[in-house]
């Protein structure tokens, strides 16, 4: 399997990405680092305890990390959820509601990048 | 050479790296994983960093709240920053953009662009750290030249009108009283006055012009000028021209810009004029008389009285300036005369030493 095949797999966009950071082994090495960020479990855990500051940071942070690696599926709704977290029109049932999308998109996108580090 | 170094403060490790695969080949990286962690690096060592890239959102202390810190600490004056964010907020980016960022970048963000974005940034920086050094140094040396110039104006302005004294065979007191009285009045005008629009720049080039006031006085013939008592009709006449040798002699140097030459020419001119039109040589009213041409006259008038002069004995102080008040000795403003009440005690102090060593 080869980086870009995972980024296909997952719904991430493999050319932004390679055009940006230049070499697939940077992108390979991104992607594995991905596995350790944290964002979305603290994100999860936030929400759990109604820590709604907190859960829009954690969204905040995924998305990002999401645009740098050009991971498209997954941003989309770590985009949404961030809006619907945002302190001034905040709207936490959205938000709940957004996150089963969120963690799904997470799964698929942990599970192909582990496919890949395993079948390199 | 050291590297130098580049501050990088995100909560996202990815974030961080990817900054860093960017940099790491020239600068040395340094990272904050959030804000309490960046103000830290900071306070321990702002002044080794060239860049930092700051996010805005973060646990803790945001990127609002380094940058306030920042600003509090003066280290936006030498460290620039870029800001990193994910999307455009209008109102955040324009408090960014006010606490003194140089940038903001939006995530994605494309390396290349990055790498020139913060060359450029730090180009600018160090050149305009080299500028303002250069310029403080330019400053230093501009000050310095200019207070030697200062003393060497005062210089030729002192032994130019002691020539004048040294003729009259007057002490050579008179004139550095009138400097330093004409000084203090001035000082009240310019506070209590503010419509005659004087600086302290003003009232500074004032106070040395004053001393040439009798400068005509050197065109009078021996004479008139050391007759021991009073002046006949013509003699006077001819005396009273002194206002007007006094100019003739400056316009021989006439400096049509020069803000000192025209208090010299004004007042050697108009320091005889009266306030009710009947003062010469031109015969000016009110406030035609120019305020520094005022403030000389009633000085001049003032020490005249308490001066022990060829012809007459001094007169007590409180009776000069009763002679003033009641218009013995000329007609001024109200302006001037509450600035010469104000003045006076001031000026009565300096009447009772007997020698005025150098003013300061």
């Amino acid at each position: 399997m080869t980086t870009k095949e995972c980024y296909e797999k997952i719904g991430a966009n493999y050319d932004e990405a390679i055009g940006r950071m230049m070499k697939d082994e940077r992108i390979l090495k991104f992607a594995g680092m991905f596995l350790r960020d944290t964002s979305f479990a603290e994100l999860k855990a936030a929400m759990e305890s109604e820590n709604y500051d907190e859960a829009f940071r954690m969204a905040h942070t995924l998305k990002g990390v999401c645009q740098n690696l050009s991971f498209t599926a997954l941003y989309e709704p770590a985009q949404e959820i961030t809006e619907s977290l945002r302190e001034k029109t905040r709207d936490v049932e959205l938000a709940k509601s957004l996150l089963p999308k969120v963690a799904e998109e997470y799964e698929r996108t942990t599970a192909g990048i582990n496919e890949l580090l395993q079948n390199i | 050479m050291l590297k130098r170094k580049i501050l990088i403060a995100d909560d996202a490790e990815i974030n961080r790296e990817m900054l860093k695969f960017i940099f790491e080949e020239q600068y040395d990286i340094i990272e904050a994983e959030d804000g309490e962690r960046a103000i830290g690096i900071l306070d321990e060592k702002a002044q080794e960093f060239s860049m930092l890239f700051l996010d805005l959102i973060m646990p803790g202390k945001s990127g609002i709240d380094v940058l306030e810190h920042m600003v509090s600490k003066g280290y936006m004056d030498f460290l620039p920053v870029i800001m990193i964010t994910g999307e455009a907020t209008p109102e955040v980016e324009v408090k960014a953009y006010e606490l003194g960022v140089s940038d903001i970048i939006y995530k994605p963000f494309d390396p290349m662009v990055v790498m020139r974005r913060t060359m450029n940034i730090t180009e600018l920086f160090e050149h305009r750290i080299d500028i303002e050094k250069k310029l403080e140094e330019r400053t230093k040396e501009l000050i310095e030249s200019r207070k030697k110039l200062e003393k060497s104006n005062e210089f030729l302005i002192n032994a130019l009108s002691s020539v004048v004294e040294f003729r009259s065979m007057e002490s050579g007191d008179h004139i550095k009283r009138v400097r330093i009285f004409t000084g203090i009045i001035l000082e009240y005008v310019r506070k209590f006055y503010p419509e005659y629009g004087l600086t302290k720049e003003q009232v500074a080039l004032i106070t040395q012009a004053s001393a040439l006031h009798d400068l005509g006085k050197i065109a009078i013939s021996d004479s008139i000028l050391l007759k021991p008592g009073k002046l006949d009709r013509d003699e006077f006449e001819e005396m009273k021209k002194h206002t007007i040798y006094g100019c003739e002699i400056l316009e021989n140097f006439k400096q049509e810009e020069n803000e000192f030459y025209r208090y010299c020419y004004d007042i050697c001119r108009y320091h005889h004029e009266r306030y009710d039109g009947k003062g010469y040589p031109d015969r000016l009213v009110g406030e035609d008389i120019p305020i520094w041409a005022q403030v000389v006259s009633i000085v001049d008038v003032y020490d005249a009285l308490v001066s022990k002069r060829v012809y007459k004995a001094p007169y007590d102080v409180n009776v000069a300036v009763r002679m003033i008040h009641d218009g013995e000795c000329g007609v001024f403003s109200d302006k001037i005369m509450d600035c010469f009440d104000l003045a006076k005690e001031e000026l009565f102090a300096i009447t009772e030493l007997e020698f005025i060593g150098d003013e300061k």
